[in-house]
């Protein structure tokens, strides 16, 4: 059903991943690609959240833990871990650790909605642009500028 | 007409014939009566200006042709090359030089007509009655060259016997011979194809005998804006003349009948010994066929001609790409290495062996590849002479630039690079370092200071070193100036070595010199120049005697993408440190470390050398406990050396550097990552930063 349905054009596709207990969206068009976890080689003198770098077919990506960023606990590796290629202009390619992926949703503007929190106050959310309904689910759709920009972290 | 596509290419050539002509004026400066100098000199900027008139930039071609007209009377003797032309010269160059730039940012060449210029070439022209008393042979062959006369040059075409043969023949058989020559339009772009249009007109009544320049030559448009023709046939002159003016941008077709006589027949000359035995049945055979050897002939004629390097533009990304490709094929090579090694026993004799194969492959594929990218540095410090030059006469100053080594080659992207740092240098050393004529005198100096630039190959380091033997860096004025500045504390000078206060002129906004000149002296040069080599991963140092000289000495990687490194492992985790850096490999016992000022130092072989504990840098545990001996990998920079304590080696390899991304901002001492055979990344250890 989902697969059939006619893409509008103000639909856009997120991936659902799953950090803990919560689902969370990236908008498709800066996924590169969907990879399993793998050795992530330590890179000293770098913040906690950047687990290090890894070979992706011969290039070397730094990979960061989406939870450690997000101040959740740190990450469980488990079977359903993956690692999700991101490129964007500004950051170049990077890779973020999820617990796990789930699904590819389209959401039209009408099923989204902007919030705007007091970044001061609720840490971790601020990391979110909007929050998406899809089968009675709520999705938190991540700001991937702001989840990457370093300054947050301090 | 678009002739974008050949944008490209001419500003490539125009730079390279520029910085001929540079390099030749220079020469023909220091040695006026040099004849190949001159005809170099004519050559180049006679190329320059066929190759503006192509492209339609009509102001340099201009320009270039009243140069050209210039040099062509130098080369004649009836101009002797004076001081003042050299100037005027230069000044040409740096106009053109100017367009050069123009066309490059906007593909147009401006509006300057450099009016000034043409004006003093011309009037040099007109000064040369007084010159030396020119050799007649000379003169004629002036004649044959210029483009301006528009007599019957069909006459002074040089015949072989061959040629004369078949116009005898044909004269037999009773057809004529005419003798054309057909000048083209100043404004036309393709001179070639024109030329071949009159060709194909010409020959619809008419057999094409000889031409001049030969077929070939105007093919590839080496002809000023007329060429003659030698024909038979059976047609009336004038009809042979109106089917070559009917090609458009034609501006004039003369045509008369020939006597034999009249032509001079250089029988004398030496035919080519492959001359086909050309009888009448030649008449018929294709013209390009027919002409062929007089164009061999020609050649022979002019035996001066530099060789032509066989060369091929490749742009640099292809070059890069090929790089790329290269390092894979290293690291798929480094892994069938990692598996043959896990378990000796499953493999035969015979796979070792082509791993083996493969891994000498591997590293001549490499090596060759590197050598496509290296460049000479000649391609950079070809310019510098003639800054030395302008300097001298602006500051001055005599002084004269002695180089050597301009055949040393580095990897492309570093000799792009270089050009400003030396050029920074160098103009330091001409304004800050070379004193006045007055002090050199008091100091029993000559008087013409020497400027020297040496490059030379060390190793896996390319050496350069820029030097003067002018007054040496005053550490007391710059001891004085960074205190003044705020750059230092009265008690750090106290204690300062001299090195360490000459090391301060590398601080960004430092200048010593009192007066800001054009030249040097804004305050921003050496620390950029540091920040440069830097970049490159190089280092820059420098010697220097009050009284006596300084030496600047910038030491520079050969190639920026494969390095030999030495594999270790620290904490579990394994390092590559570049073989380049490393100096010696060392077992020491925890009981043979000393404290000094809080620091752990070793002694070796008559040297101090402090530790640097790498887990300590990396921020792990060391797998080894504390009273285990241990492994020391002795690095240098420079003159200072420091050991660096690894938990273990693994041993020496080929590996590819790769960016960690611009994500990731990386501390100092990491240079980079890198594949190993197994697909694991590892970090490479910039052992400079460390020390």
């Amino acid at each position: 059903m989902d697969e059939l349905r006619v893409v509008g054009s103000d639909g856009v596709q997120y991936i659902v991943v799953r950090l803990g207990e919560e689902q969370y969206g990236i908008d498709i068009k800066y996924i590169d690609n969907i990879i399993r976890m793998q050795g992530i080689t330590r890179v000293p003198k770098v913040p906690e959240y950047l687990k290090g770098v890894i070979n992706l077919r011969g290039e070397v990506i730094p990979v960061m833990s989406a939870r450690l960023k997000m101040f959740l606990p740190e990450d469980e590796i488990t079977r359903t871990s993956r690692i999700i290629i991101l490129k964007l202009e500004q950051h170049g390619t990077v890779g973020i650790i999820v617990d796990e992926v789930k699904e590819v949703v389209t959401l039209d503007s009408e099923h989204i909605e902007k919030v705007s929190y007091d970044s001061a106050n609720t840490e971790g959310a601020n990391f979110v642009n909007a929050i998406g309904k899809h089968d009675e689910q709520l999705i938190s759709l991540l700001d991937l500028n702001l989840l990457l920009q370093e300054k947050e972290n301090a | 007409m678009d002739v974008s596509q050949y944008l490209e290419i001419f500003i490539d050539e125009s730079n390279e014939h520029l910085q001929n002509l540079n390099t030749q004026i220079l020469n023909l400066e220091s040695d006026p009566n040099s004849s190949d100098t001159v005809n170099e000199i004519f050559r180049a900027a006679h190329s320059l200006k066929g190759m503006a008139g192509t492209m339609g930039y009509k102001r340099m071609q201009t320009l270039t042709h009243d140069m050209e007209n210039v040099f062509s009377e130098v080369r004649n003797g009836n101009i002797v090359v004076q001081p003042g032309m050299i100037d005027i010269l230069f000044q040409c160059l740096d106009a053109l030089d100017e367009y050069v730039s123009n066309i490059k940012e906007s593909a147009d060449e401006g509006t300057n007509d450099n009016q000034h210029l043409i004006d003093q070439l011309n009037a040099i022209l007109n000064s040369k009655g007084g010159a030396a008393a020119p050799a007649p042979e000379k003169k004629e062959e002036a004649k044959a060259d210029s483009a301006s006369g528009d007599g019957k040059k069909w006459l002074s075409i040089a015949l072989d016997g061959a040629q004369k043969d078949v116009m005898e023949e044909a004269v037999r058989q009773g057809k004529k011979l005419y003798g054309l020559t057909i000048t083209v339009q100043e404004s036309c772009i393709l001179k070639a194809a024109r030329a071949f249009l009159v060709f194909k007109a010409v020959e619809e009544n008419s057999e094409i005998i000889v031409s001049n320049p030969p077929a070939q030559d105007i093919e590839d448009e080496k002809f000023e804006r007329d060429f003659s023709l030698i024909v038979v046939s059976d047609a009336e002159v004038k009809d042979i003349i109106k089917a070559a003016e009917n090609v458009s941008e034609i501006e004039s077709v003369l045509g008369d009948i020939i006597d034999m006589k009249e032509m001079n027949i250089a029988e004398e000359k030496k035919v080519v010994k492959e001359a086909p035995v050309a009888t009448a049945t030649a008449v018929s055979e294709a013209p390009a066929e027919r002409t062929a050897p007089a164009a061999k002939a020609e050649k022979k004629q002019t035996p001066g001609k530099p060789v032509v390097n066989r060369t091929v533009r490749v742009d640099i990304e292809k070059l890069d790409s090929l790089m790329n490709l290269v390092s894979e094929l290293i690291i798929a090579k480094n892994s069938l290495v990692s598996i043959s090694s896990q378990d000796e026993t499953q493999h035969s004799g015979a796979f070792n062996e082509q791993i083996e194969y493969l891994e000498s492959v591997t590293t001549n594929l490499h090596e060759s590849v590197m050598k496509v990218r290296m460049v000479p540095i000649e391609s950079v410090v070809n310019k510098f002479p003639r800054m030395i030059r302008d300097l001298s006469k602006k500051l001055g100053k005599k002084m004269e630039l002695y180089m050597s080594g301009e055949d040393t080659e580095l990897d492309r992207t570093v000799v792009d690079e270089i050009g400003d740092p030396l050029m920074h240098l160098l103009r330091n050393s001409a304004d800050h370092g070379l004193e006045s004529a007055e002090v050199r005198a008091q100091r029993g100096k000559p008087e013409t200071g020497s400027i020297f630039l040496n490059a030379y190959q060390d190793g896996n380091n390319v050496v350069i070193e820029v030097g003067d033997d002018g007054n040496g860096i005053d550490v007391e004025k710059v001891k004085n100036k960074a205190l003044e500045r705020g750059a230092i504390t009265p008690e750090q000078a106290a204690n300062m070595s001299d090195k360490e206060i000459i090391d301060l002129l590398f601080l960004p906004s430092f200048s010593t010199a009192k007066a800001v000149t054009d030249v040097s002296g804004r305050g921003v040069g050496l620390d950029v120049v540091k920040s440069k080599i830097e970049a490159l991963s190089g280092e820059v140092e420098v010697k220097s005697k009050l009284g006596e000289g300084s030496t600047w000495i910038i030491r520079l990687p050969l190639t920026l993408a494969i390095i030999q490194s030495l594999m270790v492992v620290v904490g579990g985790e394994k390092y590559a440190i570049s073989l380049g850096s490393i100096q010696t490999i060392e077992d020491i016992h925890p009981s043979e470390i000393k404290t000094v000022q809080n620091k752990e130092v070793i002694h070796l072989r008559g040297t101090v050398i402090p530790l640097i504990r790498l887990n300590e840098v990396l921020d792990i545990e060391s797998t080894k406990s504390p009273d285990e001996s241990m492994e020391v990998v002795i690095v240098k920079k420079g003159d200072k050396q420091a050991g660096l304590v690894i938990d273990e080696l693994i041993g020496q390899q080929e590996i590819v550097i790769k960016s960690l991304g611009k994500y990731i901002k990386q501390c100092k001492f990491i240079s980079g990552a890198t594949i190993l055979g197994d697909g694991e990344v590892a970090l490479i250890l910039d052992a400079n930063a460390l020390i």
